[in-house]
């Protein structure tokens, strides 16, 4: 259908693309994908990993009980997107399609993991989250191509949390995000994982402080330089930036005591 | 246009629109349910809520054809001037109306919450309330009026 219609869109939500729209923004054909039973729901999957419905709502998310034991920073993160309306709206699918880099999804979603399935009328692919958002608002989607659903790790016996900054609590959009899960074994870093949004053109995961972190001691000193390593990071990846007088400390501050967990703070 | 048929405020309601019409649209104009107000047309500030299955939602980012077999649900629904729901009371006699421009949709969300959770917390009203602006800043009076009224909803 996508490939015979010239000039379709394919709404769900539409949450973005009816502002879009608003804003002048015309489609000669509209395809609604909201309820397509096959790209709804929450289902584990083979390989101990689970499948989210591209259709699935934000609300949806953050209210199932897989989700909160298994991939509890994204059932956070989900919780605080826009206002309640918002969440009974906009889906997950919609949200990576958009590509913005404040999605509050994101983070969370890389911390996970997250396998992408595509189909189009030619075939099927799988792609990785990090390389399907190519810049803000930028991804690899095809113009014929349905994003199906979202694969994610479970992370069951880790830590995890998801923590934003925005300019007021409901209905504001993040200006920054931390999104991390991590698992201690006899004292150490078993596993762990970060991924910062919004401060980057692409939220990403910082992997030098990440595999500095593996086989240490949660401890002050520790998270202090892994801190300083995600700082480090972020600065390689988009240069210097006003906006970063505020933007790292806040990330340094946001992370030392979400890492630091109760044995440092 | 299209014919799209629906429920509203428990009758069965078939309505010819056009293909990009917004349900705000369809609500206030073909439908002469204007207790649905425009306020941002975007989505922030809450006074087109509507509830479709019993859900807030914005009718502002809502396509009329999203609607086609689906519940919908306005402020009418809940009472009328000679029997008003026990929200509508608790929101008089508390004092929660001021300019009344965000009072249909703070009762939409305010039934749809009791709906689900019959005795919320002060902390889950704010939660319910937070997709939706009130300009007078009248929050507090809407928020104690929703706690008396809670439990005593149907």
């Amino acid at each position: 259908m996508l490939s015979s219609l010239p000039a379709a869109a394919i709404v769900a939500g539409g949450t973005d693309l009816v502002v879009r729209m608003r804003n002048g923004e015309r489609h000669s054909y509209l395809i609604d994908v909201a309820g397509l039973s096959e790209i709804a729901g929450i289902t584990p999957e083979e390989g101990g990993r689970l499948r989210i419905g591209a259709a699935a709502t934000h609300g949806q998310i953050a209210a199932d009980g897989t989700v909160r034991k298994a991939c509890a920073g994204l059932a956070l993160a989900c919780s605080q997107v826009g206002s309640p309306q918002i969440r009974n709206m906009g889906t997950l699918g919609g949200n990576l399609v958009n590509a913005s880099p404040a999605a509050d999804s994101l983070a969370p979603l890389l911390v996970h993991n997250a396998m992408l399935a595509l189909e189009a009328t030619g075939g099927a692919r799988t792609e990785s989250l990090e390389r399907f958002i190519t810049g803000p608002y930028r991804t690899t989607i095809g113009k014929t191509e349905l994003l199906c659903s979202v694969s994610v790790d479970r992370l069951e016996g880790y830590e995890e949390g998801y923590r934003r900054v925005a300019k007021r609590a409901a209905w504001a959009i993040s200006r920054l995000s931390c999104a991390w899960a991590l698992r201690e074994e006899g004292g150490l870093i078993e596993d762990v994982r970060i991924a910062v949004g919004s401060c980057t053109p692409v939220p990403f995961r910082p992997s030098r402080a990440e595999d500095f972190l593996r086989g240490r001691r949660r401890e002050g000193p520790v998270i202090a330089k892994a801190v300083e390593m995600v700082a480090d990071e972020i600065r390689e990846k988009s240069g210097l930036r006003p906006s970063f007088a505020y933007k790292l400390p806040v990330v340094r501050d946001l992370l030392a005591e979400e890492l630091g967990g109760r044995s440092c703070s | 246009m299209k014919r799209v048929e629906f429920t509203l405020n428990g009758k069965a309601v078939a309505c010819d629109v056009e293909e990009n019409e917004l349900f705000l649209h369809t609500l206030r104009e073909r439908l002469s349910i204007t207790s649905v107000k425009e306020g941002c047309g975007i989505g922030e500030c809450g006074t087109c809520t509507i509830l479709i299955d019993n859900e807030p939602r914005y009718a502002c980012l809502t396509l009329a054809a999203k609607v086609e077999g689906r519940d919908v649900k306005t402020v009418e629904w809940l009472g009328n001037a000679d029997t008003l729901h026990p929200l509508q009371r608790a929101f008089i006699s508390r004092g929660a109306v001021q300019c009344g421009f965000c009072t249909p949709a703070m009762l939409l969300v305010a039934y749809s919450l009791l709906l689900k959770n019959p005795h919320p917390t002060c902390e889950e009203i704010k939660e319910a309330l937070s997709g939706n602006l009130c300009r007078c800043t009248g929050y507090v009076q809407i928020i104690e009026a929703i706690e008396s009224a809670s439990g005593k909803g149907d």
